[in-house]
């Protein structure tokens, strides 16, 4: 997904001489010819998050689009309050690129997981919050977000899901309609397990990439049916809950610092989200409803 | 005294009384920086968004009333609407608002934030490839802040010598975390520093038009409440406060001997 960064930027920055990047020590030798193309327009700022977003939101001041990219915990959590003072009070929008979402550092432990940031950043007033789950999602979101004067997330992650579908921001997409009394709801690249969970069953899934806005109108044609949000973050099921009296419950992000190294498999298994984990318990409510 | 800056103290201490509202000493500390500041800045009070203007941010936001005096002062709005200051609508907050008050160009109130997004402004008028000024004043207190010298080294590797950092050392720091040399902190980042009597409007004049090479640091030594006797000597008691009639009648008494 970062490489689709780059490529996205690259094609965007051809015809946009107001994109700058800010990198805090990060993909830096990824976007070399991107550097070597546009010296003003690139920089490695070092190891320092919560100045990075403060310097993108001068930058957006002066009417430029700003990429501040980093590793996400240290992008969204530690630089929270540059977030929201600086990019969303003072309406200096621009764009924060993490990667490393999730478990993507699965071997790397607690301090480089974040699964809080899509919850915390879609807090923030006008904000804009968005877990692309493909390359695809990744490019047409970007594309169309990234000038538009709000402060957007794009959540990247380094293990995509490969299902095609039409992609379109604050939409939501539905990718199986059994009328079945239960439905999935899922976001980003643990659609791939979830996709594969499901494959066979009589459950509705459906999917998102926008997390804020999120789009209510498609919740509400579940409404009657039971709603199980499974994600690796938290975010996703807070954004659904904010339809009102919803059957809704969620798997995923136990209160817990997930303190285990490995890879990012045994994590999702070990928090029973991987595809068999899942299938498992979702014929166990069917079996249990039966 | 400067007439200007004896006036804008006045108004302080008028706007405070009648608000409720207080950081009376802090805001005398940096009366004569801002003001300053808005002397040698290129602008336009009748257009505060003209296009070649430079910029000038306060970090440290609870010195709020002292910029609202010091922009009306030159001209940005009238005084009346000030004494709304930190009323419930009022367009006046303790901690200014840009969307709210013309000539203020960042919002501030949380600390350390300035720098940051100051190095961002001045790295956009270097890209831009534009003379234009970004000036930041920060406290003694504030740069307690890591965030602040995060921000320094930024702006020194990005040589933005078009951004001046004023440092209020109104000794803020003295009662938490000392900061016993600031001048050669900034200079170790590789900033170029200069030390001024931060009430003398004609060192931080000559101080504030001279160009640099590097991020430009002047260390403005201040006292806080500076005008008044009570203030300066009570300073803790009256960080927050506002006076009442007898403390007005006082404070206003010493403001202007001060003229004499």
């Amino acid at each position: 997904m970062r490489k689709q960064f780059r490529e996205t930027v690259s094609d965007l920055a051809l015809r946009d001489d107001k994109i700058i990047l800010l990198f805090g020590d990060v993909s830096v030798y990824l976007f070399n010819d991107f550097k070597l193309k546009y010296p003003d327009r690139f920089y490695n700022m070092g190891i320092c998050e919560s100045t990075i977003i403060s310097a993108a939101a001068g930058l957006s001041s002066q009417g430029f689009h700003p990429f501040a990219h980093t590793i996400t915990p240290f992008m969204t959590e530690r630089s929270f309050e540059q977030i929201k003072l600086d990019m969303c009070y003072n309406q200096f929008g621009g764009n924060i690129v993490s990667c490393g979402a999730s478990f993507d550092y699965a071997w790397d432990g607690a301090t480089h997981y974040c699964f809080t940031d899509l919850a915390i950043l879609r807090m923030l007033p006008d904000m804009e919050v968005i877990q692309p789950g493909s390359r695809k999602e990744v490019d047409i979101l970007m594309r169309s977000q990234y000038n538009n004067g709000k402060a957007t997330y794009f959540r990247l992650s380094d293990r995509p899901h490969d299902i095609d579908m039409p992609v379109e921001f604050g939409k939501g997409v539905v990718l199986k309609d059994t009328a079945s009394r239960v439905t999935v709801m899922t976001a980003g690249p643990l659609l791939k397990e979830v996709h594969a969970a499901c494959e066979g069953l009589d459950v509705n899934l459906v999917y998102f990439h926008t997390i804020k806005p999120i789009d209510k109108e498609l919740i509400l044609k579940f409404r009657d049916t039971e709603i199980i949000v499974i994600h690796d973050a938290f975010g996703l099921y807070e954004a659904i809950c904010e339809v009102p009296n919803l059957p809704v419950s969620y798997r995923g992000i136990p209160d817990d610092f997930c303190s285990w190294y490995g890879t990012l498999d045994a994590i999702r298994r070990k928090l029973g989200i991987d595809a068999a984990s899942i299938r498992n318990m979702l014929e166990n409510r069917f079996a249990n409803v039966l | 005294m400067n007439t200007d800056c004896l006036e804008i103290r006045k108004n302080i201490l008028h706007i405070s009384k009648a608000s409720g509202h207080g950081h009376i000493p802090t805001c005398f500390s940096v009366v004569e920086i801002i003001y300053a500041v808005y002397d040698a800045m290129k602008h336009d009070p009748r257009n505060p968004l003209l296009e070649d203007r430079d910029v000038f941010i306060l970090s440290k936001g609870h010195a709020a009333l002292a910029h609202y005096c010091v922009l009306s002062r030159f001209g940005y709005f009238g005084i009346e609407g000030v004494y709304g200051f930190g009323a419930f609508m009022s367009q006046f907050g303790c901690h200014a608002d840009r969307l709210k008050v013309p000539g203020i160009e960042a919002s501030s109130g949380s600390l350390g934030h300035g720098i940051g997004i100051a190095a961002g402004m001045a790295l956009a008028f270097k890209i831009q490839k534009n003379d234009r000024r970004v000036f930041v004043l920060v406290g003694d207190g504030e740069s307690n802040e890591g965030s602040v010298w995060e921000a320094v080294m930024v702006a020194v590797n990005l040589k933005l010598n078009n951004l001046t950092v004023i440092y209020d050392n109104n000794m803020s720091h003295a009662r938490g975390l000392q900061i016993l040399d600031p001048a050669g902190h900034f200079r170790g980042f590789g900033c170029e520093v200069s030390e001024v009597d931060g009430h003398n409007l004609d060192e931080l004049k000559r101080e504030l038009n001279k160009p640099a090479n590097a991020p430009k640091v002047i260390i403005a030594n201040t006292k806080k409440g500076h005008g008044c006797g009570t203030l300066v000597e009570s300073q803790y008691e009256w960080h927050r406060r506002s006076p009442n009639g007898e403390e007005f009648e006082k404070l206003m008494g010493e403001l202007c001997e001060k003229t004499i």
